[in-house]
């Protein structure tokens, strides 16, 4: 028998191929009801009144009064309002919905409602905010005594910007009341997410409310926490007005409104010795978190938590902050504050290297983490460790260490470089909180004919879960996976496995379905209708503890080596990828072609990150709001790669899987620098790397 | 001064009374229930509205149906069920290029306009052909990776 | 509620444009933008459209002793499949936008949108084209220097329809275009440059330089062009410093939310010491920078 990472036709190829797969702007649903929403022209503002024009028959304004149940998104804390009724913390901010028959008259009614604002004085600069929703610290040995025993200390700060998810289906979701329960339906991540903030929201009970993912058209995270807060939206809306309410994002407004990636600054200090030996390191991490908390604080834990990367320093200090800004809420995507570290850290040793004298390869290899390591927050790295294997497969593919060296030697117009990046991300929740907070379940239904039925809340975004949970359960029960039914996620139905973030979906729920497949072809009954439950068992850990931000944060990690070759222009400064080279331990694939598209991907999201994709907000609004401002890679920027994977089985997932989904994006951006600082002999700090900041730093050698 | 307009979509003759200032985008979706071309950006920039007319690959979100009158459109929907598509269809599995489907209908047109037009493209040929598709989960690699394979493997068909 | 007014022939859209107040286009992929409305919403059009895309008269291209005649409602990519069309035009056109923004988008419309960064500009301006402006009566040419104003403003009366663009058929031996764009599809010029210079015996007989995207109109600087025509290759060198204080005066690019005018500035005056110093040295009719 093949093993199950032999690719196989996507269970959703045809009907997404042929275009009849319906998303939610697609569906027609009858009598609904357009909604547009109100938002503050204001950064930070009381709101004082709001002055509503006669409407026409049908047509409602809902808004926070509105709200049966809380006024407040139900995330991680509650301080974001569902309707801003009191006061308003950035530009943007959703104050109520119009909603009626007719856009066009919905639109007139929008632009006629007057806001009486009381301004005061909003916070823009990240430096400048004391307002804090979330810190955390940790330390690991003696770092007082590492400074002060050091010869030298270098200490360096980077920046990276935010970046858009730019997922091609904009945020859409429909909301409909019926007989006493209120479904919505919706572009999304996180079915029971969403589910809790529309039962807080209507103040009702559970059983009155039923969510329904729609095919989903990219979210990258996007579509995580988002989804809540307009989903509750709709939710009242439609219990008001007793019709379905259909609200769906236009382009320039998802882009200037919706959550992004956290800009970052962090600050390194590193101590050596007189024989130039790292003996300490301390990180200072501020994270912008815009004007809610959303997921920051579990973003920051991250951040924190991949600090130092692959490395394993005796004595270290992380801390870090998000801090509040009069801006756009800033949420999950991709990486999670894994990229922003994972960025400074790389950048950071190879700037050490070049202080030292010696390459940076030479610097990284000293301190490479090895199998049963300790990790940063005191941890372990108990699974295998194959970095020395990944490196050296890297430099076969890739040629690194000699380019390296003979770019750094060129001049002439087009220079050449070539950069590496040695990355990790943790598989899973952060913490506890798979064990303490999502206590994952899933069923598998048994039909009388023998037909299964996979019930899981993880939604298909893309990233192939149709189909690589029905090999899981077909592979176990010697199934065709074509089979086996794995429908878009309906609270109604399906039970609480938890979130579709994290990368815990193959390993953590793909694990669950493998049990439950297990169970039922240990248990199977010819004939009759069965269910079969599975519930998450912690494995066996170094207990995480919070508050101390000690212990394993995560059951495993997955590891990944970029390499990124260039060549710039020196005179219009623009550079061009020629090469990309990755390899990637991510336990084993559960399909290769589906994990070929997950690298492709997310590598080519991490380039955008550290090339071309510059937002950048002023006065409190984004500058770069639409498609065609915000830059996204077309196909005539990109390159073919050469991809790799180094197997590593996992007992923790399915068949041996890992998680995968953001770790594929997390080490473009520091191979894409060091690859620049390698052709022009400059110092990179911040990204996205411009032409514009090229320009500079080579005109001003 | 009302007007009657004739187009002719996937082959079939519809006349309409709506405005002729109306998007050709907007009369698929909401008059013909014909999704598969999508609203992605309304800028033409993202191509996830592409469709053809008169072999030409043109972006839906820009084009009124006055000025589409009397000439020959495509969607992804009239293109199902021709050997082209089978081929296409085929070669999009095996390559992978399909993840979360949403730019892939305007891909797919892309393709086919493509390959109508050059039978055997370099592989820069067709970056050039789907540059104005964006694709955020893929990288387009495997994208193009399909479509040189639908070429080889449609031999004859374009 | 807009009306759509579609005319036959060339004769009765003049008719219909001389009697009311439209809006004409022949591609619109600029317009639609300007209009753009929510979607199932009609674009916002504050008058009457007149199309003009599938009128054949606009749409000829000519080709003479002397000139080329390129009707204005030629789409972008079906220039690039005319022989006759200049090589250093195609390759313009070859970097606008994309494939379905070309295949609708027209010569005319690119020149009439009078866009700072439109790409096509940096070519005719540098070609010395020449457009017809035509209307109900009568028929008048102007050099497209004058056309353009400034900033999406031009000369065209209210009657008038631009129905071609002549270009003189040229010597150029030395051609170079750059655009620099965020990315290479789909992306507004951050600065374009096109320089065309015709060499023979060693001196530079004729020497063109237009710059887009670096102030409100294209920048074509006679001055600069005069220092080296008539000079030899090898007394080039010495000239350029002088030539790039005559640009840096007239080129005035501005901060926005695509790039910054330093970086403009900066590329242009690099652009114009890399044609001269070095494309100029380079073989008969090669363009080195594809």
């Amino acid at each position: 028998m093949d093993s199950i990472r032999k690719s196989v036709i996507k269970a959703d190829h045809e009907i997404k191929v042929d275009g009849s797969v319906k998303y939610i702007a697609d569906i027609k649903f009858n009598n609904s009801l357009r909604a547009k929403t109100l938002r503050s022209e204001k950064a930070k503002a009381i709101i004082k009144n709001i002055v509503i024009p006669d409407l026409k028959d049908g047509y409602y304004v809902v808004q926070g009064k509105d709200v049966p149940g809380v006024n407040k998104v139900k995330v991680i804390e509650n301080d974001m309002p569902i309707f801003a009724d009191k006061e308003v913390n950035y530009i943007g901010e959703p104050i109520l919905l119009v909603v009626g028959p007719e856009l066009e008259e919905v639109i007139k009614i929008l632009n006629e409602i007057k806001v009486e604002y009381k301004e005061d004085i909003p916070v823009f600069n990240m430096r400048e905010s004391k307002d804090i929703f979330a810190k955390y610290q940790y330390q690991k040995g003696n770092i007082k005594d590492a400074f002060k025993n050091a010869s030298r200390v270098i200490e360096e700060e980077f920046y990276t910007g935010y970046q858009e998810q730019a997922y091609l289906e904009t945020q859409g979701v429909v909301g409909i009341y019926e007989d006493g329960k209120t479904s919505v339906y919706g572009t999304l991540q996180c079915p029971y997410y969403v589910k809790d903030a529309v039962v807080q929201a209507l103040g009702c009970k559970e059983d009155k409310v039923r969510i329904m993912q729609t095919t989903t058209g990219g979210a990258f995270g996007g579509k995580e926490d988002y989804p809540s807060l307009i989903a509750s939206q709709v939710a009242v809306a439609t219990y008001k007005t007793k019709k379905p309410v259909r609200l769906i994002f236009e382009r320039v407004e998802d882009m200037s409104f919706t959550t992004k990636r956290h800009p970052a600054l962090l600050k390194y200090k590193t101590a050596l010795d007189e024989n130039n030996n790292i003996i300490g390191i301390d990180v200072d991490v501020i994270l912008n978190g815009g004007a809610y908390s959303t997921l920051s604080s579990v973003v920051l834990q991250r951040s924190l938590l991949c600090a130092i990367g692959v490395y394993n320093i005796a004595n270290i200090k992380v801390k870090g902050r998000v801090i509040k800004t009069n801006t756009v809420p800033s949420g999950a995507f991709r990486g999670f504050g894994a990229p922003q570290s994972i960025f400074a850290v790389e950048m950071h040793m190879a700037h050490l290297a070049k202080e030292i004298g010696c390459k940076p390869l030479e610097l990284k290899n000293k301190y490479l983490v090895k199998t049963g390591d300790s990790t940063s927050s005191s941890g372990k790295f108990s699974h295998d460790v194959k970095l020395e294997e990944m490196i050296e497969k890297a430099e076969k593919m890739s040629n690194f260490s000699d380019k390296y060296e003979k770019y750094s030697k060129e001049n002439g117009i087009i220079r050449k470089g070539i950069g590496m990046s040695i990355f990790l991300h943790g598989c899973g929740f952060t913490g506890s909180g798979e064990r303490d907070f999502i206590k994952a379940k899933v069923k598998l239904l048994k039909y009388e004919n023998g037909i299964i039925e996979i019930l899981v809340s993880n939604t298909d975004m893309g990233q192939g879960l149709q189909t690589t949970f029905k090999k899981i359960v077909a592979r176990v029960l010697e199934k065709n996976y074509e089979d086996i039914i794995y429908k878009n996620p309906d609270t109604d139905r399906v039970p609480d496995s938890g979130p579709t973030v994290a990368s815990r979906s193959i390993m953590v729920v793909g694990k669950l379905l493998e049990r439950a497949a297990i169970k039922l072809k240990e248990n199977w009954i010819r004939g009759e209708e069965q269910t079969i439950e599975e519930n998450y068992k912690h494995p066996d850990l170094i207990p995480w503890n919070i508050q101390t931000f000690n212990g394993d944060a995560y059951p495993s990690y997955s590891w990944g080596i970029n390499v990124v070759e260039v060549e710039v222009n020196t005179i219009t400064a623009i550079t061009e990828v020629t090469g990309i080279y990755t390899v990637y331990d991510i336990g084993i694939p559960i399909d290769e072609t589906i994990m070929e598209g997950q690298i492709q991907g997310g590598v080519i999201q991490g380039l955008g990150y550290a090339s071309c994709e510059n937002m950048e907000c002023e006065d409190g609004k984004i500058k770069q709001h639409s498609i065609t401002d915000y830059i996204i890679p077309t196909s005539k920027d990109v390159v073919n790669m050469k991809n790799i994977l180094v197997d590593n089985p996992c007992d923790l997932g399915p068949f041996g899987a890992k998680g995968a989904g953001e770790l594929t994006l997390v080490g473009t951006a520091p191979a894409y620098a060091i690859a620049i600082e390698n052709a022009l002999g400059v110092k990179v700090n911040k990204i996205p790397i411009t032409p514009e900041w090229i320009m500079e730093a080579i005109t001003n050698e | 001064m009302s007007k009657t307009i004739t187009l002719k979509i996937n082959n079939k003759i519809i006349t309409t009374e709506e405005n002729s200032t109306k998007r050709l985008l907007d009369f698929l979706r909401e008059d013909m229930d014909i999704t598969g071309p999508k609203e992605g950006c309304g800028e033409g920039e993202c191509g996830a509205c592409a469709v053809i007319i008169d072999k030409d690959l043109i972006n839906s979100c820009l084009v009124t149906i006055g000025s589409a009158e009397g000439k020959d459109i495509t969607t992804v929907e009239g293109l199902k069920g021709t050997n082209q598509f089978d081929v296409l269809e085929k070669c999009f599995a095996e390559a992978g290029a399909v993840q979360c489907g949403f730019c892939t209908p305007g891909m797919i047109m892309a393709a086919h306009a493509l390959l109508s037009k050059i039978s055997k493209p370099t592989e820069d040929d067709v970056r050039e052909g789907i540059s104005g598709n964006l694709c955020r989960c893929t990288g387009y690699n495997m994208i193009i990776n399909a479509i040189l394979m639908a070429a080889k493997r449609g031999d004859g068909l374009w | 509620m807009v009306e759509g007014y579609l005319a036959s022939t060339f004769k009765e859209a003049l008719k219909i444009l001389n009697e009311k107040d439209v809006i004409i286009y022949a591609g619109g992929t600029d317009l639609m933008v300007k209009n753009k409305n929510e979607a199932s919403l009609l674009p916002k059009f504050s008058k009457d459209l007149l199309y003009l895309g599938n009128l054949s008269e606009l749409k000829e291209i000519k080709e003479y002793d002397s000139d080329i005649k390129i009707g204005a409602a030629c789409t972008l990519s079906s220039l690039l499949r005319v022989e006759s069309i200049p090589e250093v035009l195609k390759k313009a056109i070859r970097n606008i936008a994309s494939p379905a923004i070309r295949n609708v988008g027209t010569i005319g419309g690119n020149i009439c949108n009078a866009s700072p960064a439109g790409d096509t500009l940096p070519i005719l301006y540098a070609l010395e084209a020449k457009l017809k402006l035509v209307n109900i009566n009568s028929s008048r040419e102007v050099n497209i220097n004058d056309f353009i104003l400034g900033p999406g403003k031009i000369i065209l009366n209210d009657n008038e329809i631009l129905e071609s663009i002549v270009i003189e058929k040229s010597n150029f031996n030395k051609i170079y275009y750059e655009k620099i764009g965020a990315r290479k599809a789909s992306a507004i010029s951050k600065i374009s440059f096109v320089a065309l210079a015709e060499v023979s015996n060693q001196k530079i007989k004729d020497i063109r330089i237009a710059i887009g995207s670096v102030g409100p109109k294209i920048v074509r600087v006679k001055d600069g062009e005069d220092i080296l025509i008539g000079r030899e290759l090898k007394d080039i060198e010495n000239l350029i410093s002088k030539v790039k204080k005559v640009y840096s005066e007239k080129i005035i690019p501005i901060n926005d939310q695509r790039s910054t005018s330093i970086y403009r500035k900066t590329v242009a005056l690099r652009l114009i010491q890399y044609f001269l110093n070095i494309e100029l040295e380079k073989l008969e009719g090669g363009n080195s920078n594809e």
